[in-house]
């Protein structure tokens, strides 16, 4: 089935159905005139696992980056002890390239609420903390503005989910990071909204079983709850009627997605589209094309973390199985282009800055680890580098170790992985920078 | 966040009679922050927040006060303090300009701005002008890749800047002497 109407972006002018200078808040009594937390309502008729079940039905894979099935995770939680139970929102989207909650945030934060209210109500959860990274002044003002508006509306509350509909009340409060990417790692965030410093847990337990506070939490990305209400709206084969199958056997990639994409393209910007859009059909059709039609060069999958699609894989289906093309996975689906013009080797050794600077400092391997590929890529931009270096550095990347390897969170595999697809897909150019290295041998003659 | 190494064995705190959390702050804290969380431990995050906003970073002398306010050990509040980028230990301006250096910026050509705004203001990033009036940071990626270059001034987002734009805000935060922009 394709997309004939935006779903996500419903309220929120995007081409090719609105123009996004359009765009504006969407408050509390338009959203409510256009059909929101009707679904909520219509959620709170039906019991708690039955919701569960159809989300589980719907194989809604997480939007955060990873791709985890949404519906599993919430059924690992154990059974309701009368304890505390909590659900944190990840909205700390810090990887470079990646802006697509930012458009939810902004200009539709009761669809993420209705999404918030949803999965509390399903998965019986008392307390929701919305995690935003510091750096999102305005919408953290945005978000604050829409909690408190639907505190007032009887979501949230002592008389809330619709004003006392259930005997069940959830509490939401907004909880801004200070500027770490590590807090985006799902047990990092809930060390920060414990107040400690981001470290990474080591799993298991796994949040389900022991989160916040060491009571089961749900750890979700903005998206893939704003995606929930959709599902219950319009029930799961409609769902499943977007996106596409495996193309390698493994899990399928169902429904719409918000595809943010930047870099050397005529119209940068958020779009959403079924999963498994072509990138080529992304750039040409949504973006118009490359910027000054240029040609393309290569482009990030979906956050630099996943690596680098080469310039014969322009026609990469943007799906969960992306995989197949030499990249660690589609991540958030938020492509960074680059043209013919761009310089590999600053592309790599910008990425190598970024998770120098990122790299909390927990496990040896990444904090060593990714000073010495920065060092080593500064030196080969120079042009100081020598054949050795090439091949010392994708050593060192090497070693970081993939998961489950030599590191707690996945943050040493991002910079491997980002490191070596460039090196590796570019080689030719990483070698024109760095001199030979010749070793002198020795050899007696007649010997 | 990346590591630096200080001699805090010998490092003497500044302290100052009045203290930097009054009792108006903390009574607003215990009704409004504390209530949110589980442990008093979880509402140091916001409250540092506040703190920082207030005073444009977090004394010393301060973090002793929220470790007595929250009952947790004075170093958990500088080792939170310490890991953050947002909290700072030495006041920064009034103007925070941060530029954004992530990927999209690159190479929608950031270093220009960057380099602008260095000889402008005469300091480095991370450092802070002598009249207090600007900081300059180098900050990673800040969400907004569509519109590259971007950079913060404050709180307020620029978008697709140019040197002319960002030499405009510049002259109105001397002008207003705190950056123009919402605080």
């Amino acid at each position: 089935m394709p997309m004939n109407e935006p779903v996500l972006t419903k309220r929120i002018p995007t081409h090719p159905w609105g123009d996004p200078k359009d765009r504006r808040t969407v408050g509390l009594e338009e959203f409510v005139r256009t059909g929101g937390y009707a679904n909520l309502e219509k959620a709170l008729d039906r019991k708690p696992e039955e919701i569960v079940e159809e989300v589980k039905g719907a194989v809604l894979r997480g939007r955060g980056g990873a791709g985890f099935p949404a519906g599993l995770k919430w059924s690992f939680l154990p059974e309701a002890d009368g304890g505390r139970r909590y659900l944190a929102v990840n909205c700390d989207e810090a990887e470079p390239g990646t802006f697509k909650d930012r458009l939810l945030c902004d200009f539709d934060p009761h669809l993420v609420l209705e999404g918030i209210a949803i999965a509390c109500y399903a998965c019986r959860l008392d307390t929701a903390y919305f995690f935003i990274r510091g750096e999102y002044h305005h919408q953290a003002k945005v978000m604050q503005r829409a909690i408190e508006e639907a505190y007032e509306h009887g979501v949230f509350g002592k008389q809330g989910l619709l004003k006392g509909k259930t005997d069940f009340a959830v509490d939401c409060h907004l909880h801004r990071g200070a500027g770490a990417y590590i807090c985006g790692e799902e047990t990092g965030l809930l060390e920060a909204v414990e107040g400690k410093r981001g470290w990474p847990r080591i799993k298991p337990p796994f949040p389900a079983v022991k989160g916040l506070f060491g009571r089961p939490t749900i750890v979700n990305n903005v998206e893939t709850l704003a995606a929930v209400v959709p599902i219950i709206e319009h029930g799961v084969e409609w769902w499943k009627g977007h996106g596409c199958e495996s193309a390698t056997g493994g899990p399928p990639s169902y429904g719409t997605k918000l595809m943010g994409v930047s870099g050397h393209v005529e119209r940068p910007g958020v779009y959403e589209c079924d999963l498994g859009i072509p990138l080529r059909e992304l750039v040409e059709k949504h973006c118009q094309g490359m910027r000054n039609g240029k040609r393309f060069k290569g482009a990030i999958a979906g956050g630099v973390s996943m690596g680098v699609l080469g310039p014969d894989q322009f026609d990469a289906p943007m799906d969960f199985d992306i995989g197949r093309f030499d990249v660690l996975g589609l991540g958030t689906a938020c492509p960074t282009v680059f043209d013919e013009d761009t310089d590999m080797v600053a592309v790599a050794r910008n990425i190598a800055r970024f998770f120098k600077n990122e790299s909390c400092g927990q496990c040896t391997p990444c904090r060593e680890g990714s000073g010495w590929i920065l060092k080593l890529l500064t030196r080969i931009e120079r042009g100081a580098g020598t054949t050795k270096d090439l091949d010392l550095l994708l050593e060192v990347a090497g070693s970081m170790g993939l998961t489950p390897g030599t590191t707690i969170c996945g943050l040493a595999d991002g910079n491997n992985w980002a490191v070596r697809t460039i090196v590796n897909k570019y080689r030719g150019e990483f070698e024109a920078r760095v001199k030979p290295q010749f070793i002198p041998v020795t050899v007696t003659a007649g010997a | 966040m990346s590591w630096k190494i200080v001699d805090s064995g010998n490092a003497k705190i500044e302290r100052r009679d009045e203290p930097w959390c009054t009792e108006a702050m903390k009574a607003r804290w215990t009704a409004e922050i504390i209530p949110r969380y589980e442990t008093r431990h979880g509402a140091l995050m916001p409250i540092l927040h506040e703190v920082q906003h207030e005073y444009r970073h977090v004394p010393y002398q301060a973090m002793i006060e929220l470790a007595t306010f929250l009952q947790i050990p004075p170093a958990e509040v500088l080792d939170t303090v310490s890991f953050y980028e947002e909290y700072t230990v030495e006041p920064v301006g009034k103007c925070v300009i941060g530029i954004c250096q992530s990927i999209a910026c690159e190479v929608c050509g950031h270093q220009a701005l960057l380099d602008h705004v260095r000889d402008e203001l005469g300091i480095d990033p991370h450092e802070t002008t002598e009249d207090g009036l600007f900081s300059l940071l180098a900050m990673e990626c800040l969400g907004s890749c569509d519109t590259a270059p971007v950079a913060l001034f404050n709180e307020t987002l620029h978008e697709n800047l140019d040197i002319p734009t960002i030499d405009r805000l510049i002259a109105e935060a001397r002008q207003v002497g705190d950056g123009g922009s919402e605080h």
